[in-house]
């Protein structure tokens, strides 16, 4: 019998069969425990990770209502505001008009980071700009100032947001919302159909 | 004895060793760094969330400047470095936020706050597909100007995001040691 | 057995032996620490070096009108102070407002102002001295005093804190105080060394 194929513990006492036994499936437990034990790990991280991205989109026929962070958005206009002297013309204004009916009013959570997009065929992503403003003739507000709002259950909000995009994309642009409470997830609108 | 002096020996190897791991241990200010991204003058470089390309560099000794209708004109104990440049966002919309003058002595220069109010300065927020521009304007001492690089981050402090690095290029300096060509009154216009 | 309890013993008393030096040279040090230093006073018109700063204290006056673009009430009064300041450190910083500290008789916190074109507060670039003005509100009805004192703070440079390991600027400090003499409006002179 060799020393290899016998290995001998530290006490030079040779191994039982039964400690063999034990030390293979300690070694194959390993295989399973240390890859949970860096899930475990990361859990969080990734968690935190996807709570600020908007990765899985849920979308939203025209006209449709979905219900998002507690309330019930729909797209009403998605349109381009041209005829701007100091925007050179290969840029266009984009306002994207949502009317929201407040569920549960504690906007103050369930919105938090509130984020309006528009999103393009080729997956290009533009934020709300300030570089170019509307006279806002209505009472239509901006996804964060409605958090402040103080809306009631069942009130109705006008939002509109302002978007600067070229023109080459404004033939394939989709808005989409995202909230904090919601993320991973966000709602992906349908253009107006008409 | 012999046992007693392989301790000794072991013990001190050991210090050793864990003397030269401390010391060559990477600070942890190097560990969280921006990454950066290197280039010249007139190149574009692409930055993690942002192009940049500096169109060009230009030095003065005043600043004219229009503030809240009322004209100013700034001075410096140095000179004022003015830079242009031409920013696009990526695959969505991005914000560049900070941009550092660094001269050759190792001096960081923050773009100048006394400016921060004119057309052009940070933070411009950038969409993509829409063309950006931004005019950095820095005050630096004369002796910083040449060989310097431009280091144009996305956010005021960006641990492990990446940092546009854009070498600005030699710069002859005059015999009162200023750069050649450097004029007396840059005007921060609306257009730039 | 007993040589076992006797080397035991040993071993407690070296290690009680250790605690008490260590407790004696930690407890010196600290009185060391505690004791009162004696206040360094500082000429005005002379460069002072603070770590981050190189401070030169110009002179100080009381104003009852605004200056350097900050407004001031109808009979309220502030005491000016104006020094000029270099940035020693290789990266542009407004790491100055504890730099100069009021020793009483004013407001807690002073505006502080560039005098060149009366920017609030801006960030001082590295190697280019400037002229800086602190203005400290008086208390209703304080009559400003004849020479102000000020404490001048310092830091030291620590290539690494010990929180985060980063470098920077660390453990505020008195170095000394200067005491300056207040004219009586913006045309007060420079002090000269």
């Amino acid at each position: 019998m060799s020393i290899a194929a016998q290995p001998i513990d530290e006490t030079g006492n040779e191994r039982t069969p039964a400690e063999r036994r034990w030390w293979l499936r300690s070694l194959l437990a390993l295989i399973v425990l240390v890859p949970a034990a860096l899930a475990v790990m990361s859990y969080e991280d990734i968690r935190e990770l996807l709570r600020n991205r908007d990765f899985f989109a849920k979308d939203v026929a025209w006209g449709n209502k979905a219900r998002f962070g507690g309330s019930d958005w729909q797209l009403t206009d998605l349109r381009a505001a041209l005829g701007r002297a100091d925007i050179p013309p290969e840029v266009v204004p984009v306002l994207v008009d949502l009317t929201v009916t407040v569920g549960e009013t504690d906007l103050q959570s369930l919105w938090l980071s509130c984020r309006i997009m528009l999103i393009d065929g080729t997956g290009r992503r533009w934020l709300p700009t300030a570089a170019v403003s509307f006279r806002q003739t209505d009472d239509a507000m901006t996804c964060n100032s409605a958090i402040f709002s103080g809306a009631k259950g069942g009130d109705v909000l006008k939002i509109r947001e302002t978007f600067l995009v070229p023109k080459d994309a404004t033939a394939t642009i989709r808005p989409a919302v995202g909230v904090a409470s919601e993320r991973p997830g966000f709602l992906l609108f349908q253009r107006p159909q008409n | 004895m012999i046992q007693r002096i392989a301790n000794i020996a072991v013990l001190l190897l050991a210090a050793l060793l864990c003397y030269g791991m401390q010391t060559t241990k990477p600070h942890y200010a190097d560990l969280t760094a921006p990454i950066p991204v290197y280039g010249k003058i007139g190149e574009t470089i692409q930055a993690r969330t942002f192009d940049i390309a500096v169109d060009k560099v230009v030095f003065a000794r005043t600043l004219k400047f229009d503030r809240f209708g009322q004209k100013k004109l700034l001075t410096t104990g140095g000179i004022w470095a003015i830079v242009t440049a031409r920013l696009d966002a990526r695959d969505r919309s991005a914000m560049v936020a900070a941009a550092t003058w660094q001269g050759p002595d190792g001096l960081n220069y923050r773009a100048s706050e006394r400016t921060s109010l004119a057309a052009g300065a940070l933070p411009v927020a950038l969409d993509p597909g829409v063309a950006g521009r931004t005019r950095l304007v820095f005050e630096i001492l004369p002796s910083q100007a040449a060989d310097a690089l431009l280091l144009v981050s996305g956010k005021l402090a960006g641990p492990l995001d990446s940092e546009a690095r854009v070498a600005l290029g030699a710069v002859a300096l005059q015999a009162d040691g200023v750069p050649e060509g450097t004029i007396e009154t840059y005007e921060l216009s609306d257009a730039f | 057995m007993f040589g076992s309890a006797r080397s035991k013993l040993k071993a407690w008393i070296a290690g009680g032996i250790g605690t008490f030096a260590a407790l004696a040279v930690g407890g010196a040090l600290g009185m060391f620490d505690s004791l009162q230093k004696p206040v360094v006073m500082l000429e005005p018109g002379q460069p002072v070096e603070t770590g981050p700063w190189e401070v030169r204290p110009l002179r100080a006056y009381t104003v009852d009108k605004g200056v350097y673009g900050l407004p001031l009430k109808a009979g309220e009064k502030a005491l000016v102070f104006e020094a000029e300041m270099t940035n020693r450190t290789a990266l542009s910083s407004k790491d100055y407002f504890t730099t100069f500290k009021s020793t009483g008789g004013t407001d807690d916190k002073p505006y502080i102002v560039l005098v060149r074109d009366s920017s609030m507060s801006p960030a001082l670039q590295p190697g280019l001295p400037e002229r800086m003005a602190y203005v400290w509100g008086l208390p209703a009805g304080a009559t400003p005093p004849e020479r102000f004192v000020l404490a001048v703070n310092g830091e030291i440079y620590k290539k690494r804190d010990n929180l985060y390991g980063v470098p920077g600027w660390y453990n505020e400090h008195v170095i000394g105080t200067v005491a300056i003499p207040v004219g009586a409006g913006p045309d007060t002179p420079d002090i000269r060394p």
